[in-house]
């Protein structure tokens, strides 16, 4: 097992005390499919296809609460993770709450499960940010079948230009873009990986994806600061895009 | 503050400019041989954006002196120049005598162009129509004028600077305007109208039209990059750190 990957296992299992177990059973029952820090509505933004019927993978699913909604929209879900931690907490969660899918302890680099055996590959804040693309895109790629879709959630390039070592985003470019790829944060044992978009376009198209869209996410102007994950304000967020999600088709 | 119609503000704006730089350039750039790209000369031989372009049929949209569809009629080309104002296209006329490299010149915006459909192999803009048409309006163009399969190249400034430029003088390393409100940008002083978009709306957009994605190329400064003579408002120290400038290329699926 790689370094980033222990150390995120590390990172998350301290966060899962933190807040994912916490918060997993007020996740858990929030049926609604929205999206980021200022849950903007899945309604308003499109990403995802009709999921009733689809097999579905998300990768870094942590305490399993996206995958939860989509199984009551009928898909059958697989949460993958890597952090023993938060598996437990969403197996606590499908005792609680019935609703039972299959979870397996996996990184998003190395995924033990069959080539071509899902249309709908998921990654919130997941594999996303916390996988190395260079691994996991080529995993998600051979776990879709042929048309099927990725999908994936994670912090906008501005927000890892603007973002000082620690605390809030800034208005400032704090660092270079060429070079971007991997980065460990002074805070936190976990390494996080960023693209730029010119450099998820030619990683996706590489392992067999067209692109469909990239949103950019915008918070409504009367939406809340951020309360765990408060790396941004709306203030910000209402002029540059924090979060983004990709959206791409398997040839 | 009065809007003029974008169109004419535009040819008002590059008449001035061709006064300024491009006619007395204009030798010079026809001179050179070599495809590059962008103010800091990305090498086409390193970032192989068009491919061979012998043979294929070619419209540049926004063509000003006609520069760059000159070097692909060098290489074999059968190009076709597009440009709205008509300074750069009487330019464009007086280096084609003076080099004998002849190739057809249209007086007309990136926006409505007077060719038939279908009738490209390539199309390409190199902060022609890709800055100054509205994007809404010349894609869908490109997308006619292009045959299936057909390719579309084109090079602007990054909306990351245009987030980073004051309203006067050199880009900075502060987000100076919302990225969500690019779309049409002047600047105090110039009469000019330029279109930019986020990358998401890029992309909306290319979709829509009937574009595929190919590449979208973050163009780097090199290490030996100094800051332009006249497109001086880009550093090159700025350029290397970040990308300024940037080619799209889809092609009509």
């Amino acid at each position: 097992m790689s370094d980033s990957i222990k150390a995120n296992i590390r990172q998350w299992t301290k966060q899962n005390a933190e807040f994912t177990d916490g918060a997993a059973r007020r996740h858990w029952n929030d049926a609604d499919i929205h999206w980021g820090v200022f849950h903007i509505p899945e309604s308003e933004i499109g990403s995802l296809p009709d999921v009733d019927g689809l097999d579905v993978v998300e990768l870094g699913c942590g305490t399993a609460y996206f995958s939860a909604r989509l199984a009551r929209l009928g898909a059958r879900p697989v949460g993958v993770d890597p952090t023993p931690a938060q598996l437990a907490t969403a197996r606590r969660m499908q005792q609680e709450t019935g609703i039972e899918f299959l979870l397996v302890e996996a990184p998003g680099e190395a995924v033990p499960l069959p080539d071509a055996s899902f249309d709908l590959a998921l990654s919130e804040y997941g594999a996303s940010l916390w996988a190395d693309p260079a691994k996991w895109i080529p995993e998600a790629s051979r776990l879709l079948r042929s048309g099927g879709r990725l999908v994936f959630l994670t912090n906008s390039v501005l927000v890892y230009l603007c973002a000082p070592e620690v605390g809030v985003v800034t208005e400032q470019l704090q660092r270079p873009q060429f070079g971007m790829y991997r980065i460990k944060w002074p805070e936190g044992d976990g390494i996080e990986y960023h693209l730029a978009h010119g450099d998820w376009i030619k990683l996706l198209r590489a392992n067999g994806f067209e692109i469909e869209a990239l949103h950019e996410l915008r918070p409504s102007a009367d939406a809340v600061d951020p309360g765990y994950y408060d790396f941004v304000t709306v203030e910000w967020a209402r002029k540059w895009p924090a979060e983004e999600i990709w959206v791409a088709r398997k040839r | 503050m009065t809007s003029p119609e974008p169109i004419a503000a535009n040819i008002a704006a590059w008449t001035k400019r061709n006064a300024e730089y491009t006619d007395p350039s204009a030798a010079r750039a026809w001179a050179s041989t070599e495809v590059r790209w962008g103010k800091f000369g990305g090498p086409e031989a390193e970032l192989d954006v068009l491919g061979d372009v012998s043979g294929l049929d070619v419209v540049e949209l926004g063509c000003g002196t006609a520069f760059m569809s000159a070097r692909l009629a060098r290489l074999g080309a059968r190009v076709v120049g597009v440009d709205p104002t008509p300074a750069q296209l009487e330019t464009a006329r007086r280096m084609q005598r003076e080099t004998g490299i002849e190739f057809p010149l249209v007086e007309a915006p990136g926006e409505a162009v007077p060719l038939p459909d279908a009738s490209f192999d390539l199309a390409i803009s190199e902060h022609g129509a890709a800055a100054w048409a509205d994007p809404h309006r010349w894609l869908p163009e490109a997308h006619r004028l292009l045959r299936p399969g057909g390719r579309l190249a084109f090079l602007h400034t990054s909306p990351l600077a245009y987030c980073c430029f004051p309203a006067v003088g050199q880009v900075t390393e502060q987000l100076q305007r919302s990225y969500f409100d690019l779309h049409r940008v002047s600047w105090p002083g110039d009469d000019g109208v330029e279109y930019q978009l986020g990358h998401g709306e890029w992309i909306a957009l290319l979709c829509e039209t009937g574009f595929a994605i190919e590449r979208l190329i973050e163009l780097q400064a090199p290490e030996s990059a100094v800051t332009h003579a006249y497109y001086s408002d880009v550093p090159a120290e700025w350029a290397r750190r970040w990308p300024d400038e940037e080619i799209w290329v889809a092609w009509k699926a």
